[in-house]
């Protein structure tokens, strides 16, 4: 019977540097995750009697540990010398399949266990010095400060030259040991691709920049021009009031009906002459005078006026607006800034306004 | 070329054509008149409606078809008409006639078919159909079908007849009448009859929010995924009468009705601009303020519209208070009336709020015809008329 220290439980503290030294020493137990950066300890060896034969593994990984993250507890058992011997051994009592699984994924785990498997009855050898460059020597030391990545790349970048060097030297080109490998690429600057989201989110973040920032700026454009309107002059000289005056009463004078923006007729009453507008007051159309029937009338809804502009058929519900009219000397001039707005046929008080007319 | 089509086979007639012809087109002018036209096609549906297990018979259904196209194709020869066909614009409306035609006939065929298995407890049509096909290929190649005859009918359409552009808008040179396109000219109608926010805005949201809103409105279940027309009646008739009257004799009347100066013109009769058609509205305020004092002729009553303000009422509101006082009627008082008459089991099974909203739809679907009516026989303008504040009803 021989006294035997076995691991119990195994887990990992905070601060795993994702470098797969522990995986690749020992695979059954330890899994590195690189998605969530850490390494976890495998479902399986959460139980004792799993990591009890795989006691000297787990001690090798804890110990290769570069930041020393990975804990175990151990207790004392008395057990049967082979049954010692075997836990000393290592990984003999692997699965099959583990091992396999195992050995796919990292050459110096098959290596190991084609070595245990070579000598399972050889007591524990010491641990094997490990010689390596001082410059990774040093690296590690980096690594092994407290506060992560940010602390390596410090380390790498205040690092003596060789050491520099190393960390540019392709991964082939690197001593020939797995973990360090690993240890240098992750010293290495990171570059990330940047996901789909942080793409969708930087453009989201742009758009509304810019429409706060850029819309803003073009609105303010506008006062870069002086504040005034384009527009036509609103009077028009339309000729001697002679002409109007010698129409008959009723008469319709179409002369103005195209001038733009918006035409008129001067139309002859009784006792005055006005000007109306040719707007249909339903929708905007333009009505035609039919001077047989003695009316305007709107060709798209059938609005009716008569010749004074009363609306009197149709849907039009407010008689034709009539314009500023008035003399200046013997030319008549029709202001279109200024409109006499009737609110019914019934309610035509606002043509008696002397400047809705011109006395005849 | 088809002018002079028109014009061999017109000379061909013309010493045949007897009183007989001319009375005929005359009298379909006559009817033609909107008061009849539209009430005439209403009672049709109505009938249609009543009657749909006769005439949905592919036999009965297919006489129709050939009496109709034959009248179509023999108003061809009348000039007027033919003039109206052959306009580009106008194509679609033919279309559009046979096509609302034969969708009508085949769902109420269907409708006919299982209301009979029904009644005598056969499967529907639609039971027992799997209606599932296979994307790759059926869909895919049907779909293609579709894209490539749809594609060259576009093409031979547009080679053939050119499109109606005209050269830039001149007020001293409109187009007499202004036509909307085919497809507005119901909605253009419209604006004969309304102020243009309600003609314009508030008609064509209400329909589209109407049919959007009609799923939530009607929750009962019976058909659903099958044609009937005996359980649905009435939301069948509702929605026939708002597409088919509503809508597509509105677009027909727009078409073949309205000529210059948007007056109306019979199919067959030409299109005069200067025809006289006397045309004087007036509106509810002054029926019952001027034209109803003067046919009493009460020593205490004279005619004339109130311009003083009556209370804290002001002159507009005292004015249009008989207008307002029916439009209130109308919208809010006959909805609590039907719904303890007519539409007592509706309301009982849609509640209050579908009830306000189905009363709402339907009361500006129903003002329509009832304004229109209203003009043509007695020359109504607006019920309520606030020009002051472009409100007219």
């Amino acid at each position: 019977m021989a006294t035997v220290e076995v691991v119990t439980k195994v887990w990992i503290a905070p601060g795993c540097i994702v470098c797969d030294a522990c995986e690749t020493t020992c695979p059954e137990v330890f899994e590195v995750q690189h998605d969530n950066e850490t390494c976890v300890i495998r479902p399986a060896a959460l139980d004792a009697e799993f990591t009890k034969p795989l006691t000297k593994t787990i001690k090798e990984a804890a110990e290769e540990c570069p930041v020393d993250v990975i804990k175990f507890d151990t207790i004392k058992v008395e057990m049967s010398d082979e049954e010692a011997a075997k836990i000393a051994g290592g990984a003999t009592a692997t699965p099959a399949a583990a091992a396999a699984d195992a050995g796919a994924e990292s050459p110096k785990a098959e290596a190991a266990d084609k070595a245990a498997k070579a000598s399972p009855a050889k007591p524990a050898a010491p641990p094997k010095p490990k010689v390596v460059d001082p410059a990774i020597q040093a690296l590690l030391a980096a690594t092994t400060v407290r506060g992560g990545h940010p602390m390596i790349n410090r380390a790498v970048s205040d690092l003596p030259e060789p050491v520099r060097q190393l960390s540019k030297m392709s991964p082939e080109e690197l001593p020939p040991d797995g973990k360090f490998q690993r240890v240098l690429e992750k010293a290495k600057p990171k570059q990330e691709e940047p996901s789909r989201r942080d793409v969708l989110l930087g453009a989201g973040w742009t758009a509304l920049a810019l429409g706060f920032g850029v819309g803003p700026l073009l609105g303010f454009n506008r006062f870069m021009a002086p504040n005034v309107l384009e527009q036509e002059d609103p009077k028009v000289r339309c000729g001697s009031l002679a002409k109007y005056a010698a129409m008959p009463p009723g008469e319709i004078n179409e002369d103005f009906k195209p001038v733009k923006p918006s035409g008129f007729w001067i139309i002859r009453e009784e006792d005055r002459i006005s000007a109306l507008s040719i707007i249909c007051t339903h929708l905007g159309c333009i009505p035609s005078w039919l001077p047989n029937d003695r009316k305007f009338k709107c060709p798209c809804h059938g609005s009716g006026f008569k010749p004074d502009g009363t609306n009197f058929e149709g849907p039009a519900p407010r008689p034709l607006e009539r314009f500023r009219i008035y003399l200046d000397g013997d030319q008549v001039i029709v202001d279109r800034s200024r409109k006499f707005l009737a609110m019914g046929p019934n309610d035509t008080a606002v043509w008696n306004d002397p400047e809705a007319s011109i006395a005849v | 070329m088809i002018d002079t089509y028109w014009q061999l086979l017109a000379s061909a007639e013309g010493g045949h054509s007897d009183g007989l012809i001319d009375r005929l087109k005359s009298t379909i002018d006559y009817l033609c008149a909107p008061e009849y036209f539209v009430t005439l096609t209403t009672l049709l549906l109505i009938v249609a409606l009543l009657t749909y297990k006769i005439w949905t018979k592919p036999k009965v259904a297919g006489l129709i078809f050939a009496a109709f196209t034959f009248f179509y194709v023999a108003s061809m020869f009348d000039e007027d008409f033919f003039k109206i066909i052959k306009k580009p614009d106008n194509v679609p409306i033919t279309m559009m006639i046979y096509f609302t035609g034969f969708c009508t006939w085949l769902g109420f065929r269907q409708a006919a078919i299982n209301d009979d298995r029904m009644k005598r407890g056969e499967p529907l049509l639609e039971s027992g159909a799997d209606d599932k096909v296979l994307v790759w290929p059926d869909l895919v190649y049907t779909e293609l079908i579709a894209l490539v005859l749809c594609t060259a009918f576009l093409v031979v359409w547009a080679i053939v007849l050119k499109a109606p552009l005209e050269p830039p808008a001149n007020p001293t040179n409109i187009p007499n009448p202004s036509k909307a396109p085919w497809y507005f000219l119901g909605l253009q109608e419209l604006l004969v009859y309304f102020d243009p926010w309600i003609a314009g805005v508030l008609l064509p949201g209400l329909i589209i929010v109407g049919l959007i809103a009609l799923p939530y409105i009607d929750k009962n279940p019976r058909g659903n995924g099958y044609y009937t027309l005996r359980e649905r009646p009435f939301v069948i008739s509702v929605f026939m009468f708002g597409f088919v009257i509503m809508w597509c004799v509105l677009i027909v009347l727009g078409t073949f009705l309205r000529g210059p100066n948007w007056n109306l013109f019979g199919p067959f009769e030409t299109w005069d601009p200067h025809r006289p058609a006397a045309l004087l509205n007036i509106n509810v305020s002054d029926v019952f303020w001027v034209v109803l004092p003067e046919r009493l002729a009460l020593s205490w009553w004279k005619p004339g519209l109130p311009d003083q303000p009556f209370l804290f009422l002001p002159a507009y509101l005292v004015r249009e208070a008989p207008g307002l006082v029916l439009v209130g009627g109308y919208f809010f008082v006959l909805p609590v009336f039907l719904a303890q008459t007519v539409f007592r089991r509706i309301y009982r099974e849609i509640g209050f709020v579908r009830y306000c909203v189905f009363w709402l739809l339907l009361s500006w679907m129903f003002i329509v015809p009832i304004k229109m009516v209203l003009r043509w026989l007695f020359n109504m303008k607006y019920f309520v008329a606030i020009t002051e504040f472009f409100f007219n009803i």
